[in-house]
């Protein structure tokens, strides 16, 4: 019988490892067709895997469309919750089959899969698309899409963040947005009497508190990096930020909240419970919107104090296993381009092109002028929280420290070095 | 019909191995092909994002995850979990095995009620309470307001204790299911007999039921506990390991260094690291029991 | 012989526990009815249902969802019913194995689910599987059918061996003997495995997650889809849990009252 057993685990064994052999990697130079002009009764199956946000609800409304002009593309869009689409999408490059044709990536990634062989190069495909203008688009999130001087996707949306107010509060308040860090933390405080209070936050450990805090620090003057690309958290800016920071957690932020996230301060502020947040821009419209709450409407949209805020980008990609890439450019270069993207921002899409929020019927039927033009400014200067290679783990590293100076087990001081430290071990 | 005791020994392991087989079989491709190749991952440098094969580093993922002061502080900050939780689960579940083995009206509808807690599915579980304890739309908050009372249930010093609580909402009726189940097996005669012959309840359970229920209880509290160390979902839920990292367990842990930070073959080593703790003291305790067992 | 008062103790206690216990599925199904403003009201008791949240999950596919879910679910169990209950016999009464089956099979118990997966995705990539539930249901067996067997060796070792020296003398086979005589003895433990291991391969969602296509998902990534970008759908994910509770509960219903209620028929009077 022990022979058996042996005999048994011994199979099992030599098994795994040759499985092990034979299925890791590509280890091949992505190339591209460059093909750019995609003929228009070219027959495809191009699958995609997207988030579910609402902006993939509005390019799932104008598959229609797509195929009034490419008749013979049959689009399958899947769509998944973040962390999920994460995984499923990780999982999907695994292999040297195609899972998916066409993918987004969001902007931590793309100095990860770019480097992985993982994405193709658009560079040519750009090129051979006529009127495509590609430096139309708003010059962070292209170069988000750029590694390494080559252009591996196009934009797909952005999500910078703002702050989002209850305009009659303010007003009732007697206080005018603030446009300064000490303004913001004094507009919170007088914002926070009885049941209600002055700022939604979300200090939930990891990614959110980085990216609701580097907005402090933008407006404190500090930055994340330095020209050198090293750590600049150990900075008297950034001391200034998080104690702020800490200070607004402790005074102005509803009760119990350490471990919010998107969801609660959303509903918080869409209940009047709180006066504002810091949130992605294209929020206004759901925060406005009829079946949202009783205070639909009374929301508005304005840069972070101080102008400069916190940007994170999603970029159309090509995987390098797609089955079907032109027909996969076909979609993207459709969907992207300058006529469809007004389309997309009239229905409630976040932008990603500087004529669209120009365009004369954007501003007109969409959701108003002063929306876009805070868009407008907010694009006009915002960075995001990683580049460079290891973007997740330096994002998560840091969102730990923060979290745990909030949460009073390490002084100011201390987390923020070690939040440096952490940026110059990941990415240094 | 008496056999030689040669041939009667060769056909009790032939019926051995037979009784054995399809559970190697299914093992075998089941845990033992995953363990291998995650076994020779730990060996190598793998990450989801490189290209080529992955080169072999021998042990130098295990002296890293040794040295990883934040893999040491998760194991810590699962083991008080596990240990909290499972301890109330067992005391809870014991306490309602009991009292539900006596009941006389209405015992599979309670019973069944009972248990419903463990068929959904962690996730929802955890994104349950998150919505129940939040300070302003939640209900516990809400009424534990009406008498004035005010709690921070994810907060610091207070979130793990916190997800140990839901862990025992959710799985004290295993410990129930269990431990009713092993109630029922007991014979009843010896019971009986005892009762006949004056013996209080309380000496009944501690002389007699109690021991008898040992085995059971321990399969119970070892198979609980394992599935306890694995927590993620509430973690993921509701604090993503924060706040700090209070309740990064684990499993949430490996989760993202292995996923997130797409260091698998490093994950995969911490995997090991764990089992090789574990296990020993798994066989270490059995063996223990099975001695005082035999005696 | 019951006393008044320890079963009033024991009722109330009893009481407390299902409260505890029903509360929050009490507001999982008020909140299932509930439209998003609404849910935003800790409050709110009485108010008209709306059929929105169940019309959405019907819409989306749960029932499907929770078919395969049962599906794979059903499977594990069967399988490891099977090959654990055998498996369990000789391992308790012989120490069939050795230390090295009765504890290995429980290394994968002990591993993190986020180290195994990918090993179980290349396989399954490997052997042309990986658009089936199959891969699924050997990752689900990975931790199932350990739990199964070691429910069962721990009722089998309560169960005398008189019973089955008795057996053999009486003329049964070995295996007629564990069938017949052996086997029932443990049919409370049987239940409650088998309850306990689908509610294990039930609930799982991340290797559900990544070992299917996402056209098949199973019900736990199915409800963890609600958790989405603009928020937690509430209600639809509070509808979605009740069609994934209710019917257990009634199965386990009935596997209570036939398995684990008692030792009935088949079985050598102790």
């Amino acid at each position: 019988m022990r022979k058996s057993l042996t005999k048994m685990f011994a199979i099992a064994g030599t098994t795994a490892l040759l499985a092990a052999g034979c299925a890791t990697g590509t280890g091949v130079e992505v190339e591209s067709s460059g093909v750019g002009e995609v003929p228009a009764d070219t027959s495809a199956t191009v699958r995609i895997l997207m988030e579910a946000v609402p902006d993939t609800d509005i390019v799932q409304g104008l598959v229609a469309d797509f195929n009034a002009e490419y008749p013979n593309i049959t689009v399958e869009i899947e769509t998944l919750a973040f962390d999920q689409m994460r995984d499923k999408l990780i999982a999907s490059f695994q292999s040297s089959d195609p899972t998916y044709d066409l993918i987004v990536a969001d902007n931590p990634w793309m100095d990860d899969f770019a480097p992985a062989g993982f994405l193709e190069p658009v560079d040519d495909r750009i090129a051979n698309t006529p009127g495509f203008d590609h430096d139309d688009f708003f010059g962070p999130l292209r170069e988000i899409a750029d590694v390494d001087g080559v252009t591996y996707g196009v934009p797909f949306y952005n999500y910078a963040l703002g702050y989002l107010y209850n305009e009659p509060l303010l007003a009732e308040a007697g206080l005018g947005v603030p446009t300064s860090l000490d303004e913001l933390v004094t507009t919170s405080k007088a914002l926070t009497m009885g049941d209600q209070t002055g700022l939604a936050m979300q200090p939930q450990r990891g990614y959110k508190i980085f990216e609701e805090w580097a907005n402090f620090l933008f407006a404190a003057g500090g930055s994340i990096y330095n020209e050198d690309g090293s750590g600049a958290l150990d900075s008297p800016e950034a001391n200034a930020a998080l104690e702020a920071y800490i200070d607004l957690y402790n005074n102005a932020a509803p009760d119990n909240s350490l471990n919010w996230a998107f969801d609660e301060a959303f509903r918080s502020v869409s209940t009047g419970a709180s006066a504002a947040m810091v949130s992605y821009n294209w929020n206004l419209p759901a925060l406005n919107s009829p079946d949202a709450g009783d205070l639909a409407g009374d929301f508005k949209l304005a840069t972070m104090p101080g102008g400069k805020q916190v940007l994170g980008s999603w970029t159309w990609a090509i995987p390098s296993n797609s089955a079907e890439p032109d027909a996969a450019w076909a979609f993207v270069s459709w969907i992207t381009s300058k006529e469809v993207d007004v389309q997309r921002v009239i229905a409630g899409g976040a932008a990603i092109r500087e004529s669209t929020l120009q365009n004369d019927s954007v501003l007109a039927e969409g959701f108003g002028a002063d929306y876009y033009d805070a868009i407008i400014a907010i694009l006009s200067d915002a960075a995001p929280l990683s580049e460079g290679a290891g973007g997740e783990e330096m994002i998560q590293a840091v969102g730990t420290e923060l979290s745990e100076a909030v949460a009073g087990t390490k002084s100011v001081e201390e987390a923020l070095k070690a939040a440096n430290d952490a940026i110059n071990s990941i990415q240094g | 019909m008496r056999r030689s005791p040669a041939a009667t020994s060769a056909s009790l392991s032939w019926f051995q191995l037979r009784m054995l087989a399809p559970l190697i079989a299914v093992a075998s491709v089941a845990v033992g092909l995953p363990l291998v190749y995650a076994f020779y991952l730990s060996l190598t440098d793998f990450s989801l994002t490189q290209r080529g094969a992955a080169e072999l580093v021998g042990f130098a993922n295990y002296g890293a995850s040794l040295t990883n002061e934040d893999l040491w502080g998760a194991i810590g900050t699962t083991f008080t979990y596990v240990i909290i939780a499972i301890t109330l689960e067992t005391i809870l579940g014991l306490l309602i095995a009991l009292s539900l083995q006596k009941q006389e009206w209405a015992r599979d509808l309670t019973r069944a009620m009972l248990l419903a807690p463990m068929f959904i599915t962690p996730i929802a579980v955890g994104l349950t309470f998150r919505f129940l304890l939040n300070d302003q739309l939640g209900a516990i908050p809400f009424l534990l307001d009406s008498v004035g009372l005010n709690y921070d249930f994810l907060g610091s010093g207070k979130a793990l204790l916190t997800l140990a609580i839901i862990d025992v909402w959710q799985w004290t009726p295993f410990m129930v299911l269990l431990l009713l189940a092993g109630l029922e097996s007991i014979p009843k005669q010896p019971l009986e007999a005892a009762r006949v012959d004056g013996a209080s309840a309380f000496y009944i359970f501690r002389r007699i039921t109690f021991p008898l229920l040992i085995p059971v209880l321990s399969v119970a509290v070892l198979l609980r506990s394992l599935d306890a160390l694995k927590v993620f979902e509430y973690v993921y839920a509701t604090t993503r390991g924060g706040p700090g990292t209070e309740t990064e367990t684990i499993q949430y842990f490996t989760y993202q260094t292995g996923i997130q930070f797409f260091r698998l073959g490093e994950a995969s080593s911490m995997a090991f690291i764990l089992l090789l703790i574990v296990l020993p003291i798994i066989v270490f305790l059995f063996r223990r029991l099975d001695q005082r067992a035999s005696k | 012989m019951t006393s008044r008062p320890a079963g009033v103790v024991r009722g109330i206690f009893l009481a407390t526990a299902l409260v505890i216990v029903l509360f929050p599925l009490v507001w999982v199904t008020l909140a299932s009815f509930k439209t998003p403003q609404q849910l935003n009201d800790p409050s709110l008791l009485f108010f008209l249902p709306s059929l929105d949240n169940w019309r959405f999950i019907l819409d989306g596919g749960i029932l499907e969802a929770a078919g395969r879910s049962a599906f794979v679910a059903g499977v594990t169990v069967g399988v490891s019913a099977i090959a654990g209950s055998a498996a369990a016999y000789v391992i308790s009464a012989y120490k069939a194995g050795g230390t090295l089956t009765r504890f290995g099979i429980l290394a994968a118990q002990v591993l993190p689910p986020a180290v195994l997966v990918f090993p179980f995705l290349t396989i399954a990539y490997m052997t042309r599987t990986n658009d089936s539930l199959i891969p699924l249901i050997f990752a689900h067996l990975s931790f199932v059918l350990p739990v199964v067997t070691w429910f069962l060796i721990g009722f089998f070792d309560s169960v005398p061996r008189s019973l089955e020296e008795q057996a053999r003398v009486d003329g049964f086979s070995r295996f007629k003997a564990f069938l017949l005589v052996v086997l029932p003895q443990v049919y409370p433990g049987l239940g409650a495995a088998i309850i306990f291991g689908f509610t294990l391969s039930w609930n799982d969602m991340f290797y559900g997650l990544i070992l299917t296509p996402t056209k098949s998902a199973i019900l736990p990534v199915a409800i963890a889809g609600f958790n989405t970008f603009r928020g937690v759908e509430l209600g639809s994910m509070s509808a979605a849990i009740l069609v994934a509770v209710i019917p257990v509960v009634i199965a386990s219903f009935f596997i209570q009252k036939r398995l684990v209620q008692g030792i009935s028929g088949g079985a050598v009077k102790y």
